[in-house]
């Protein structure tokens, strides 16, 4: 046997061991393959030009789609808030899937409970089971708030939440005064970014409902969907304290995502307390950071008269400009110098480095509001982005990339791909390759199956550790970003240099 | 200073091929060709650093750095000196020193086994064994040493006699090339010889740009024996004493070896540069016709003269759509010697403006040829303080500076697009491919949108029309 226990091998190393591979052999052959050469055949086809095509006329199966439901993004959003946990109606399973996704890209538990449907619910209605669970979870986990979202389920049979909610009460599950907001999030529209809008409008109707607004100058702020939350809402936070502005972040996830080893187990930490979200019906503005997370949520800010502002990602030179110049038109505040220093850093970080950056091309997938900040950035540098895609993102979305994209001359041969998956993706790199792939861990089969250095900077993020804790907004986050597609590139020169003697002639130490 | 290297940097400043040499009188000359030191004032290498960056390009031997760590450390592998075979020359050797061996007396014992130990694990085809500033102070024989270790064990040991306090980095090329004279130049015989055979003396092969220049001389029948020290064999130096010519590139640098070459062996040589279209053509005429006199087969500067033809006509082809992004830039060059001129020439040739160019370790024939090219003699700068430079770049004098990596700094604070030409750069510019690089890599560098950013204000400092949305 090859193990021992004497010296245990892992799973990297021990089916690699002689009688391993000899045993997946004989296996491989009873099951009928055809020859490797076919395979092979097969395989270079799918790269072609004519599989593209074929590739691109489908149009009812989709094949590693980058994007997530509806409720993962309903349940991220609660989680930004002061002791709230994520109540789910419908089928348990689908909440095991938002919080082990969670878990697995922040490296924290993530808690979220169901209702757990099941057949008979279908049949009858959720009622009793909307009853039952949030009886249970204000027992169990002692809550503050206790936001409802939906799996498809429930949508499917139309539990009305507001009305379920309202009798849950009524039966005494949780007293009448409690906060439960809800909802509805079917993954059969949109996706978690749709989610994500839904549960933070139905939070702030919860407790702005019937509210008339008294402009007390602050600001809100909605961050969106975002794998680096930990790390960016503590770059945001620190960057309106520096201007000294009056703010609240609706929806805060940082401390949740984030909580320390010190013995303490914390199922809520941080958060946007409860008494600022009501009070942030007041506030002269609601801004947010990615539009594509929140276009009902503003217009539903909109209508108490509060001033709304969108962004996509405020993250490079131009992208963080925007964003500071409206917070101080807004706010009144002025940009400090210590921002100003750190424009200038970040802008002579990429001028160090322009000639390694210059006419590199890419390709970039992920979120709507990610991408276009990427491809801006991507184009800050001198940078060629090539393929831009997002399976969630819409017809307005790609106009928007293509009116940035056609505002520089190394925007000029990219194109984007609205709606379309990772798989059509797959053909583009293989027809029309590029220098970099940026995207989320998804991406490293793109990676190892056409050889493109792929670069993470989008959730979801598994396969690489504490990714999220560095912020990628603002000036200083732009450096990370800059870091990041750096080290890429010099990995890859290395790489390419790496046998003594044959390629390393440009193998250098000083770069 | 020890008497014998006393003696060769008075050597060294007595230079006969050097007419800014032969201007001055007795006195001045014994103070040598560097400008003396100030103290507190930033300053450039030392004669060590010198020493090492024109020996460092042979590939097959061991370059034992005789001193405390850091003479090697701080230097090792960070020029991209490219070798077309043996690698040896990247790996960092040194006897590191210690305190201890510096107050027993050991530093000798040390260097000896070090020797030792680096044949017996590398098989060298010889040890360059460079002193340094600590290793010269407590009185090292390291020629002693060397001499007696080449006896012994059968692989020549060369030491490099050039100390960091002996004086400025120029003076340890030349000392350098002392030691090739001294130790190795004329050693061995070589297996073949041609009535083409020629040595290029100050060509390192940065980034592999003499791979650029190779196949024109292939496409002559030209044999490059060896370049000094460009992707060099030991024994190939060693025996470089028989060819016809002498090709000096980088004109300060080996001048020494180039006159006691032609002294020792009789063989002539003239300076030219690969950086500019109508400088490698220039060059390959000079040699064409120098080979040709010297025996060399009598229609060379004829076919010479096609392929240059052929050659240019190319470049300039290539050229063209360049023309009309880069006519009327402006640009500062701050580099020296040969580049000083070179340079201009190439740039000028495809309208470029310079706005100025330094002449800091040119010579005078360097600066005449820049009077020549520019007219006058007013764009002439010595070395420029860093606050000077960054006030004329502040200005707007220039669209681009070209500079060594030091200088890349002051330019980029001062919101400049900069291009390096200097030995850290990643591109190889000799040759006519190369003329075509540097206009590519200019063009890329005065592209970049980065310099829009780094000029455009803070979008709140701006004038609100400014403000880019």
């Amino acid at each position: 046997m090859p193990q021992s226990a004497d010296k245990v091998l892992d799973h990297a190393s021990l089916f690699r061991e002689p009688e391993y591979v000899e045993l997946l052999a004989r296996k491989r052959q009873g099951e009928g393959n055809p020859p490797d050469v076919k395979v092979q055949e097969i395989a270079d086809w799918t790269k072609s030009w004519d599989y593209r095509e074929k590739n691109f006329a489908r149009e009812s199966l989709v094949v590693n789609p980058a994007k997530a439901c509806q409720p993962l993004g309903a349940v991220f959003a609660a989680a930004g808030f002061e002791r709230t946990m994520s109540f789910v109606h419908g089928s348990q399973g689908c909440v095991a899937y938002y919080r082990s996704h969670l878990s697995r890209h922040f490296k924290e538990p993530c808690s979220a409970v169901s209702s757990s449907m099941t057949e008979d619910a279908a049949v009858f209605g959720g009622l009793q089971n909307m009853i039952d669970g949030l009886a249970n979870t204000y027992k169990l986990y002692s809550p503050k708030m206790i936001a409802v979202s939906t799996t498809c389920m429930a949508e499917v049979i139309g539990d009305d939440l507001q009305s379920f909610i309202s009798n849950a009460k009524t039966k005494g599950s949780v007293p009448e005064d409690y906060d439960v907001p809800f909802a509805h999030t079917p993954a059969f529209v949109g996706s978690h970014t749709t989610g994500y809008d839904n549960m933070v409008k139905g939070i702030l109707e919860h407790f702005w409902k019937g509210k008339t607004r008294v402009d007390n100058g602050s600001i809100n702020i909605i961050p969106g969907f975002d794998g680096f939350a930990v790390g960016n809402n503590r770059e945001l936070k620190r960057i309106l304290d520096l201007m000294g502005v009056s703010y609240n972040i609706l929806s805060d996830v940082s401390d949740q995502f984030d909580t320390p080893s010190d013995g303490e187990y914390r199922m809520y930490d941080g958060g946007t307390p409860l008494d600022v979200v009501k009070d942030a019906v007041n506030a002269k503005a609601t801004v947010s950071l990615q539009e594509y997370c929140s276009p009902k949520t503003l217009d539903y800010a909109a209508s108490f008269g509060q001033e709304t502002a969108s962004f996509h990602y405020p993250l490079g030179v131009g992208g963080t400009d925007e964003f500071l110049v409206k917070i101080s038109e807004l706010s009144g505040k002025a940009i400090p110098e210590a921002l100003e220093l750190e424009r200038g850093r970040l802008v002579d970080a990429i001028a160090d480095s322009q000639a390694y950056l210059h006419g590199k091309t890419y390709a970039i997938f992920g979120d709507p509001d990610f991408v276009y900040a990427m491809a801006r950035f991507v184009l800050e540098t001198g940078g060629e982005p090539r393929h831009l895609l997002a399976t969630n993102g819409n017809k307005a979305w790609a106009e928007k990339l293509e009116t940035l994209l056609a505002s520089s001359p190394f925007g000029k041969e990219g194109k984007v791909w609205a709606g379309k998956d990772l798989w059509h993706l797959r053909s583009l790199l293989a027809t029309e390759p590029v220098d970099l792939l940026i995207g989320n861990s998804y991406g490293k089969y793109l990676e190892r199956d056409c050889g493109v250095p792929l670069i993470r900077l989008m959730f979801p993020i598994f396969d690489r550790h504490h990714h999220h804790r560095f912020p990628v907004w603002g000036y200083q986050g732009g450096l990370r970003v800059l870091v990041t597609v750096l080290d890429k590139i010099f990995d890859r020169l290395d790489d390419d240099g790496s046998q003594a003697g044959v390629n390393d002639i440009s193998f250098d130490l000083t770069r | 200073m020890s008497e014998p290297l006393k003696k060769r940097v008075e050597a060294a400043f007595d230079e006969p091929g050097c007419e800014k040499n032969r201007s001055k009188d007795a006195k001045e000359r014994k103070k040598g060709c560097s400008k003396p030191l100030t103290p507190g004032a930033a300053a450039g290498g030392c004669a060590y650093d010198g020493a090492k960056i024109a020996l460092q390009p042979i590939t097959d031997v061991v370059h034992l750095v005789h001193g405390p760590l850091a003479c090697e450390g701080n230097g090792w592998d960070n020029r991209h000196a490219a070798s077309s075979g043996p690698t040896l020359f990247r790996q960092g050797f040194t006897t590191d020193l210690t305190g201890m061996d510096v107050v027993m007396g050991n530093g000798e014992k040390r260097l000896y086994r070090a020797i030792k130990e680096a044949i017996a694990r590398h098989s060298p085809a010889a040890v360059f064994v460079y002193v340094t500033c600590v290793t010269a102070l407590i009185g090292d024989d390291v020629e002693a040493v060397c001499r007696h270790a080449s006896e012994k064990l059968g692989t020549p040991c060369i030491p490099v006699n050039a100390p960091g306090f002996a004086g400025s980095k120029n003076l340890g090329n030349k000392l350098a090339g002392e030691a090739l004279l001294d130790h190795v130049i004329g050693t061995r015989e070589p297996d073949i010889t041609t009535t083409t055979d020629i040595n290029i003396l100050g060509e390192y092969n940065l980034s592999g740009e003499f791979w650029q220049v190779r196949p024109l001389f292939d496409r002559l029948g030209i044999r490059v024996h060896t370049c000094m020290a460009g992707d060099a064999r030991y024994n190939d130096i060693a025996s470089s004493h028989r060819v016809r010519l002498n090709m000096m590139v980088c004109s300060t640098a080996l001048m020494n070896v180039a006159r006691k070459m032609e002294e020792r062996f009789g063989i002539p040589y003239f300076e030219g540069s690969f950086y500019g279209i109508s400088d490698t053509s220039d060059a390959l005429r000079t040699m064409a016709r120098m080979l040709a006199e010297r025996g060399g087969p009598a229609d060379l500067p004829e076919r010479a003269e096609i392929l240059i033809a052929a050659e240019e006509a190319r470049a300039w082809a290539r050229l063209e759509p360049y023309r009309a992004a880069l006519a009327g830039k402006r640009v500062l060059l701050y580099t020296g010697g040969v580049k000083s001129w070179s340079i201009v020439a190439a740039l000028q040739e495809i309208g470029m403006v310079i706005v100025s160019t330094s002449v800091r370790k040119s010579t005078e024939e360097d600066k005449d040829r820049i009077r020549a090219l520019m007219g006058t003699d007013a764009h002439m700068v010595d070395a420029i303080p860093p606050r000077e430079m960054y006030a004329m770049l502040k200005r707007g004098d220039a669209d681009i500076m070209l500079s060594g990596g030091r200088t890349q700094f002051v330019a980029l604070k001062a919101k400049m697009p900069w291009m390096d030409i200097n030995q850290e750069r990643h591109t190889a510019f000799a040759g006519y491919d190369g003329m075509v690089s540097l206009v590519h890599e200019l063009h890329r560098s005065l592209s970049n949108p980065v310099w829009e950013d780094v000029r455009r204000p803070a979008p709140w400092d701006a004038a609100p029309a400014d403000v880019v949305q």
